[in-house]
């Protein structure tokens, strides 16, 4: 009796589990054929010649040896952890004015929220109209008051490029960071200034180290948006390529190496993931300790 | 005082560097020029009536796509969060990375492998291909949001119908569902205005057929420069980002928006 009982257990458990991986198997199918397949197979691409069809790893000795894509993917590395930086140097003071008052956050939260909902091109276009060299509203402004001789040439360029990715950058910063600075306890930070430690220095040692995790996560987050955009660095491209999402495009559509272009992709998606792996492994660190 | 001056400074340029492409681009919308002056002299509507109609049949196609793209993910990632989280399947962990990489890995990149793949299938360029590349994204960040709500619910009530009588499908219709709508329509808010502002991810298997409007835009500014009836369309847009947040602020509050990790990746 008791067997049958056992029995009858464990088969229900089995229907169950069934009947659950059935629930998942959609999901799972769709993830294994429309993203882990096409990333494998591009994988195996970049190991195969575009020609004979043999196996090679000449794509990824050309790409290293090559100083073109070298120089370009240090100056993409550079511009990215650049801005991450710079955003959130920029964005912290606002997010810990949003995270501690709450009249802040009411007034000014559609001024953080809306631009992180405009499409790039949409900043891009706004770039232009700002900074462009004989038509942008700051230079004619400039100009105008004398402050300028002449027109300022920033915008195709690579400073343009930054203060483009900066003002996306910013916006994701001070959301992150607000998120994570609301979860600090305001009263640490109080206890260290009624012992005599000034504001500025009651938030250096006690609330910045708290709310570290949000700077890590932003910055990872920012780091690999940036080392992989596309829009912006070709709206507001220069002469010479600055970013290496560029050159992985050329070499796809118009160079026809795909291949090759395959290679360069699995070495800037080596470099994202392993910005977000990093975060994920400081972050379960600190969250131990 | 010193500090309160330098707050107001900081906040002043801060606001107003993150409201410049807002103001910029109404504004220019406006004037239907493509030299803003901040005079304000000529208002009129002529760059949103020159709007033409390959601009409104792809800013449709973005809409029915983002809209369908939302729809199919949240039927897959809901079931399939309540199957990992209920079913307490030994392979949760595993599955759930698993359905998270396509977020990790950069859009361009995947864009590109998905391109090699669609070619041959002669999915590259047609509405289901972008179906396809928007429902892989959408699944990672449905799944995740789907997973955190039905952690967050009690097991009880399921439980007790059960024990009632009700089989599992009754189950997730009567106690599950209801329970978790509200959290499954923000969500739904949040992928869709993901999918109508996706760049990277389209960028390689849009094409004449299938092109989402953040990219009909991009390829006007490249091929043709700033042109005003490209301005009147991003006008549109930065009003559809406006009505985004108004309708999230009035489901939950203007303070629930300050943490959302809500990624974008451009």
């Amino acid at each position: 009796m008791e067997l049958a009982e056992g029995a009858l257990r464990r088969r229900r458990r089995r229907q169950d589990l069934l009947f659950f991986r059935l629930c998942t198997a959609p999901a799972l199918l769709l993830t294994l054929l429309v993203g882990i397949a096409p990333l494998a197979l591009m994988l195996v691409q970049s190991f195969i010649d575009q020609d004979s069809e043999a196996w090679t790893a000449r794509y990824y000795v050309d790409s290293f040896t090559s100083s073109f894509f070298t120089r370009t993917l240090m100056t993409t590395l550079a511009m990215a952890a650049g801005v991450a930086a710079c955003a959130i140097v920029i964005g912290l003071p606002m997010a810990y004015l949003l995270a501690r008052r709450s009249w802040a956050r009411n007034l000014l939260m559609p001024v953080i929220t809306v631009p992180r909902m405009l499409p790039f091109v949409v900043v891009g276009y706004a770039m232009i109209l700002l900074l462009a060299p004989m038509t942008g509203v700051l230079n004619k402004l400039l100009v105008d008051w004398g402050i300028l001789a002449a027109p300022l040439f920033i915008l195709f360029d690579w400073p343009g490029q930054a203060l483009a990715f900066g003002y996306s950058a910013i916006v994701v910063a001070i959301g992150i960071l607000t998120g994570v600075l609301m979860a600090v306890d305001p009263q640490l930070e109080d206890a260290a200034v009624s012992l005599g430690a000034s504001r500025l220095r009651g938030f250096f040692t006690v609330t910045l180290p708290l709310g570290m995790p949000g700077v890590i996560a932003a910055g990872a987050l920012i780091f690999t948006a940036v080392t992989t955009a596309y829009s912006i660095p070709v709206m507001l491209a220069g002469r010479v390529p600055y970013m290496i999402s560029i050159v992985v495009a050329t070499n796809l559509l118009t160079l026809e190496q795909p291949h090759l272009a395959y290679a360069q992709a699995v070495v800037v998606s080596v470099i994202a993931v392993a910005a977000t792996a990093f975060a994920q492994i400081v972050l379960s660190r600190y969250g131990r300790q | 005082m010193l500090a309160r001056l330098a707050w107001a400074v900081y906040l002043t340029v801060l606001l107003a560097w993150l409201v410049f492409p807002i103001a910029l681009v109404v504004i220019a919308s406006f004037e239907g020029d493509l030299q803003v002056s901040l005079a304000l002299r000529q208002f009129s509507l002529d760059a949103y009536r020159a709007i033409p109609r390959g601009y409104w049949e792809s800013f449709r196609f973005t809409v029915s796509v983002a809209a369908l793209a939302t729809v199919c993910s949240l039927l897959i990632s809901v079931p399939a969060a309540w199957g990992l989280v209920r079913g307490r399947l030994p392979e949760r962990g595993v599955v759930s990375n698993l359905v998270l990489l396509p977020d990790i890995v950069p859009q361009l990149i995947l864009g590109i492998a998905l391109l090699t793949v669609f070619i041959p299938l002669r999915l590259s360029n047609s509405f289901a291909g972008v179906l396809l590349a928007l429902m892989a994204m959408n699944l990672a960040m449905g799944l995740r949001f789907s997973e955190a709500l039905l952690s967050g619910m009690a097991e009880e009530y399921e439980q007790a119908a059960q024990s009632l009588g009700a089989g599992r499908l009754t189950v997730f219709r009567l106690i599950v569902l209801p329970m978790i709508a509200p959290g499954v329509a923000i969500a739904a808010l949040f992928l869709f205005m993901q999918n109508l502002i996706v760049f990277e991810l389209l960028f390689f298997i849009a094409g004449p057929r299938a092109t989402p409007i953040s990219i009909l835009l991009f390829s006007d500014i490249i091929d043709r420069g700033v042109v005003p009836q490209a301005i009147g369309m991003s006008a549109l847009l930065v009003y559809a980002g406006i009505a985004f947040y108004a309708a999230v602020a009035m489901l939950l509050g203007p303070k629930y928006l300050a943490g959302t990790l809500m990624s974008r990746k451009g």
